[in-house]
């Protein structure tokens, strides 16, 4: 076990060149590069706001950074699961010729979508402390709890995924629906008091998606620190996930070469 | 340099066995043309018994040349010694830093320059950008392609991308390389400069092992010959005579 995340530790400067040179492509030769990160999720939440915030009659001050909160952290999420679960595929060329720790090719997915993560949040910030500067305050050091979270979460994830999508290629595709699933019973751009007023508490107590989200949203958008079940229900599933991609890894690692 | 360290692959009894369940198709198409196919050979996917029991040790200096037809486990046997193919059975010790040269183009950014390349192809090799930089100019000056080392790979032909790759390869050193058919690329200028690096890379009491059809190639660079006929190993010696036993193995007409 120790050996393994020493190989992966060995190898850093090639999984951290292959997400740089992700995040390269994926701008290269745009003329706002970057900034596509910081403008996209912004231009989503402009209209999706203005739709909402008269469809749901809510106050479009506060509900945009919660639109955009959960914008960000989703596309987090989907890059990591959706686009996470292609990591070997995609890498198979190096698979087939390095004899690397897999892992590290779910981690490079993780390192790029958690500086696309924090290239977007950037705009969260400035919005909330502009509009509501009365919410700024020592709770907002916890927002930055959120990128080590996620990372630890999407690490296993992805890896998980990986195997699974390795050796059944429907997954991928399947993957794209239970997202939509996913989204669609979490509060990523529906409040929580909705489900709470619907009798659905349930989709909230027990969702790692909401406790993730409230890392953003308590000090961003209440001033508050996040609470305590907050964290143990992110690190809870991080350590579950990550216990099983462990077990998996341990059985089916060596074969995965097969099936590429 | 590492005098205590004895480098060594040692194998014994290996098998190894692709498994039949990643090669099997099982999309709808395939199931129709199986049934309608007359062929019963086709029906059934065994798994595949790639090496078959093999029994070899190389030692610290060796020069060992692999020979057998397409398909005949030349390229399984050194992917088994890379660490890339869990073997099914036996015991497979490799002591030392393996280095392999099995797709040259492997880990090259089409938009990136030849100089940027060094870098990336050194990273992918677990190699850290502090020492790629100290290596570059040695690297670049035995790739030889002039201005274009600042071109973006994506301008290069395939040539001048195998003498790229060939020169950070073998620059970087390791104590084990395994070559698979690599030779043969690059224009007869450059061949003769690489044979010259190959062979001074040996000197330094490296092993390496080759895979190629080349005999010419074989017998000026290696000292031993395997040679392997559907997943078995049928002979262990001399070169020459590896040679000889693959033509006659093979029902080749002997040159001479």
């Amino acid at each position: 076990m120790f050996s393994y995340f020493s190989r992966v530790w060995a190898a850093r400067y090639f999984w951290v060149h292959l997400a740089l040179a992700d995040l390269r492509s994926r701008w290269r030769r745009s003329f706002f590069g970057v900034t596509w990160s910081i403008i996209q999720p912004l231009g989503m939440t402009v209209l999706l706001t203005l739709v909402f915030s008269k469809l749901f009659n809510t106050d479009v001050l506060t509900y945009a950074p919660y639109v955009l909160s959960g914008i960000v952290v989703w596309e987090f999420i989907s890059a990591n699961t959706i686009g996470g679960s292609l990591s070997f595929v995609q890498a198979d060329a190096y698979i087939k010729q390095c004899n690397h720790p897999l892992a590290i090719y779910t981690l490079r997915t993780v390192l790029g979508s958690s500086i696309v993560l924090m290239l977007a949040s950037v705009s969260l910030y400035l919005w909330v402390a502009i509009m509501m500067p009365q919410n700024f305050g020592w709770s907002w050091l916890a927002t930055l709890t959120i990128f080590p979270v996620v990372a630890l979460i999407a690490w296993p994830v992805s890896t998980l995924l990986s195997y699974i999508s390795t050796r059944f290629r429907d997954v991928p595709h399947a993957l794209g629906l239970v997202m939509q699933s996913l989204w669609f019973v979490s509060p990523v751009y529906f409040e929580a008091k909705m489900f709470q007023n619907g009798g659905l508490h349930a989709l909230v107590d027990y969702n790692p998606i909401y406790h993730i989200l409230q890392l953003f949203r308590a000090p961003l958008l209440q001033g508050e620190w996040p609470t305590l079940s907050n964290y143990a229900f992110s690190l809870g599933t991080a350590l579950f996930f990550g216990l099983i991609a462990i077990y998996v890894g341990y059985k089916a690692e060596r074969k995965v070469i097969f099936y590429l | 340099m590492r005098m205590n360290k004895i480098n060594q692959i040692n194998v014994k009894n290996v098998n190894l066995h692709y498994a039949a369940a990643a090669y099997k198709e099982r999309s709808l198409k395939s199931l129709m043309a199986n049934i309608f196919s007359k062929k019963e050979t086709n029906n059934h996917v065994a798994d595949i018994h790639a090496l078959k029991n093999i029994n070899v040790q190389i030692v610290s200096g060796e020069r060992v040349g692999l020979l057998g037809h397409n398909g005949a486990g030349k390229s399984t046997f050194l992917k088994t010694v890379a660490g890339l193919y869990p073997i099914s059975s036996g015991e497979l010790k490799v002591q030392g830093q393996v280095r392999s040269l099995f797709d040259l183009s492997l880990g090259f950014e089409p938009d990136a320059t030849g100089r940027e390349n060094i870098l990336y192809r050194g990273l992918l090799l677990g190699l850290s950008p502090k020492f790629m930089r100290e290596k570059i100019d040695e690297i670049v000056e035995f790739a030889d392609l002039g201005e274009f080392i600042d071109y973006p790979i994506k301008t290069y032909s395939a040539g001048m991308q195998v003498r790229l790759a060939f020169a950070i390869s073998t620059t970087v050193g390791g104590d084990i390389l395994l070559l698979d058919e690599v030779i043969g690329a690059g224009d007869a200028n450059f061949m003769a400069k690489a044979k010259v690096r190959i062979s001074s890379l040996i000197e330094k009491a490296e092993i390496l092992v080759l895979a190629s059809h080349d005999f010419g190639a074989l017998q000026s660079i290696c000292t031993r010959g395997l040679v392997f006929h559907h997943g078995e190993l049928l002979f262990d010696g001399e070169i020459t005579d590896a040679i000889a036993e693959y033509k006659k193995i093979n029902g080749l007409a002997d040159a001479n």
